[in-house]
């Protein structure tokens, strides 16, 4: 393994660390804020295009450390796509199988991906009639497959186990620490799992007290895949409130333009989450005025181009002969 | 059980799995997602598909007295067994197999109260992929007890002379015809709304977090005296394909004891394509 060569014996040894984190990019264009310098950390630099790669790998270690894994066991795992895509290819690499549980919403995109990276679907259909206590179809389908069939399936529960914590308290968090030289004042992230947030903002707070944590939501009703409302948040265990100082509501549909402001005039070709990270941002540069912020943006657009067209319709214009 | 007017018609999850091997229990799995039963089910359970098996097959309308003899033969079933009966989203398709069987005269048929979610998150509640090898019995259904079911006529009538509660138990989008069918739904209809003089009561109002039903104080608060349905007078509930309103049916006749309780399971697929019938929005 040779970081300064980028030459590995494996794609395990990409898996970013503090010695090989993943990049921090200035934003220059669209910061509304000259004294506050902004950051985004480009989680679709890791191998598997995510930030995802961090808890899967950190769960899938685990799993494999207690001995859970092997002789026909895979895993069963209710994902969104981007845990599914990093667990899909970190399982199949170490010859295990993986079966998705994808609700019908996520994108085509990310289904075809999830197959090719080795995965086999179950996709459900969510969202029927919203209930109390029904859950989430595909949490419930996967824990159904663990129980059923468990000589089959061992579901790691990105929504509960801590190693999706850890992944980022051991990773995240020291890699910001070391590449702001201390210096990080703001940290901005979305809500998903609550693992990134959970993890990065635990180590970056026992470095620095005053570091402000600020979190942002899709309105209610959003189309932003991976990211949750505070509503839909009571299915994930690892979401801590106590971290976050603002947790700022906005209109899901600025998650698409401000991603295409992001690709056509800072060169980022960030997908839908970072550009709700971005609005977010900007709203509290805007109060602040001065500081040092870091973004996490989670993934890039090549997924999303179908969203990006059924929210920003004027893309489909001139794509036909 | 929660002072319910009729608490034999519920178990527990727990009483399942004191029960599980027992002779005299029957236990039959229905869903909405058709391939949940595959995935993992009660050990003993067997499955019913609501799409190929509750339904006859030609006509629109339930499966036929025949088809029910030989469906619930099929699977082990006596008159004389207890059916405890479950499934996925808090028991909707489980409530329209327990209307089923009460509207066959299956005297002991039972709810599992809070479904297969409940089960499925209790730690020491187990899951199997095996099918049971039932051995046929012969069954012999009583002729369909039409006090159960409400058909088109009694529903117009229902709504032209205010002497009957309706109860639509549908989504407020649903009630308010902004929306037609929830999304996705391949049954849907021509026109949005509801019957005139039906309350707003989505069937979800009835369960709590756990999925379990609330208790009947709780229920009796909600229905009689938040929303208005009137005890003295008999009630029709309804959603869009008959299967929501079981739920509601199941929680106004047995839960409440309502004496006069009927599910219209044409519901709003076949009233939203009536031609001339009277709409709300």
């Amino acid at each position: 393994m040779n970081h300064q060569l980028r030459v590995y014996n494996d794609i395990f040894e990409m898996l970013p660390s503090e010695e090989n984190p993943s990049p921090l990019v200035r934003i220059n264009r669209l910061n509304p804020a000259p004294e506050f310098a902004l950051y985004a950390k480009l989680e679709w630099m890791n191998p598997f295009g995510s930030v995802k790669d961090r808890a899967a790998w950190a769960m899938l270690r685990d799993l494999e450390e207690r001995g859970e894994l092997g002789n026909g066991r895979g895993l069963v795992e209710p994902t969104s796509g981007n845990t599914g895509i990093s667990l899909a290819a970190l399982a199949r690499a170490r010859g295990y199988h993986l079966r998705a549980v994808v609700p019908n919403k996520v994108p085509l995109e990310k289904k075809i991906l999830l197959k090719i990276a080795g995965a086999e679907l179950d996709v459900v259909s969510d969202e029927l009639c919203p209930a109390p206590g029904l859950g989430d179809g595909s949490i419930n389908l996967a824990k159904t497959h663990a129980k059923a069939s468990s000589h089959r399936y061992v579901m790691p529960n990105q929504y509960e186990n801590e190693k999706n914590v850890e992944a980022h308290l051991r990773t995240t968090g020291p890699e910001i620490w070391r590449q702001t030289e201390g210096r990080i004042t703001h940290l901005f992230v979305s809500l998903g799992t609550c693992g990134t947030a959970t993890g990065t903002a635990r180590f970056l707070r026992g470095q620095n007290p005053r570091l402000k944590v600020i979190a942002v939501q899709p309105t209610e009703g959003h189309d932003v895949p991976g990211l949750r409302n505070l509503s839909q948040l009571d299915v994930s265990r690892l979401f801590d409130r106590s971290l976050i100082d603002d947790l700022l509501e906005i209109d899901y549909k600025l998650a698409y333009t401000r991603a295409l402001e992001l690709c056509q005039t800072e060169g980022l070709l960030a997908g839908p989450s970072s550009g709700l990270i971005l609005e977010g941002a900007r709203r509290i540069l805007e109060r602040d005025r001065a500081g040092l912020g870091v973004m996490i943006f989670s993934d890039n657009v090549f997924k999303y181009t179908a969203n990006m067209v059924k929210h920003i319709p004027a893309l489909a214009a001139g794509t036909q002969a | 059980m929660a002072n319910y007017a009729h608490p034999e018609v519920l178990v527990e999850t727990d009483w399942v799995k004191n029960n599980l091997g027992n002779p005299g229990i029957k236990l039959v799995e229905i869903d909405v997602d058709t391939k949940a039963y595959d995935a993992g089910h009660v050990p003993g359970a067997v499955g019913f598909n609501w799409q190929t098996q509750l339904q006859d097959p030609v006509r629109r309308d339930i499966l036929t007295q025949d088809a029910f003899d030989k469906l619930v033969g099929g699977a082990g079933i006596s008159p004389a067994d207890t059916v405890v009966i479950y499934g996925d989203n808090n028991n909707w398709f489980a409530a329209y197999g327990f209307w089923l069987f009460k509207l066959y005269g299956h005297k002991d048929a039972r709810l599992m109260n809070g479904g297969r979610v409940k089960w499925l998150n209790e730690a020491d509640k187990p899951l199997t992929t095996e099918r049971p090898n039932p051995t046929p019995v012969a069954y012999k259904a009583a002729a369909p007890n039409n006090a159960l079911r409400a058909l088109v006529p009694e529903v117009l009538e229902a709504s032209r002379t205010g002497k009957c509660n309706l109860v639509d138990v549908r989504s407020p989008d649903e009630f308010t015809g902004r929306v037609i069918a929830p999304s996705g739904m391949s049954e849907t209809a021509q026109r949005g709304g509801h019957i005139p003089g039906a309350k707003s009561i989505p069937w979800n109002t009835a369960v709590q977090p756990s999925g379990a039903f609330k208790t009947a104080d709780e229920l009796r608060a909600i229905y009689l005296e938040q929303k208005g349905v009137d005890p003295k007078k008999p009630a029709i509930a309804y959603c869009r394909i008959g299967e929501r309103s079981s739920h509601t049916w199941f929680v106004l006749k047995y839960l409440l004891g309502f004496d006069q309780v009927k599910n219209y399971d044409g519901s709003w697929t076949e009233y939203g394509n009536l031609i001339g019938a009277p709409i709300e929005k």
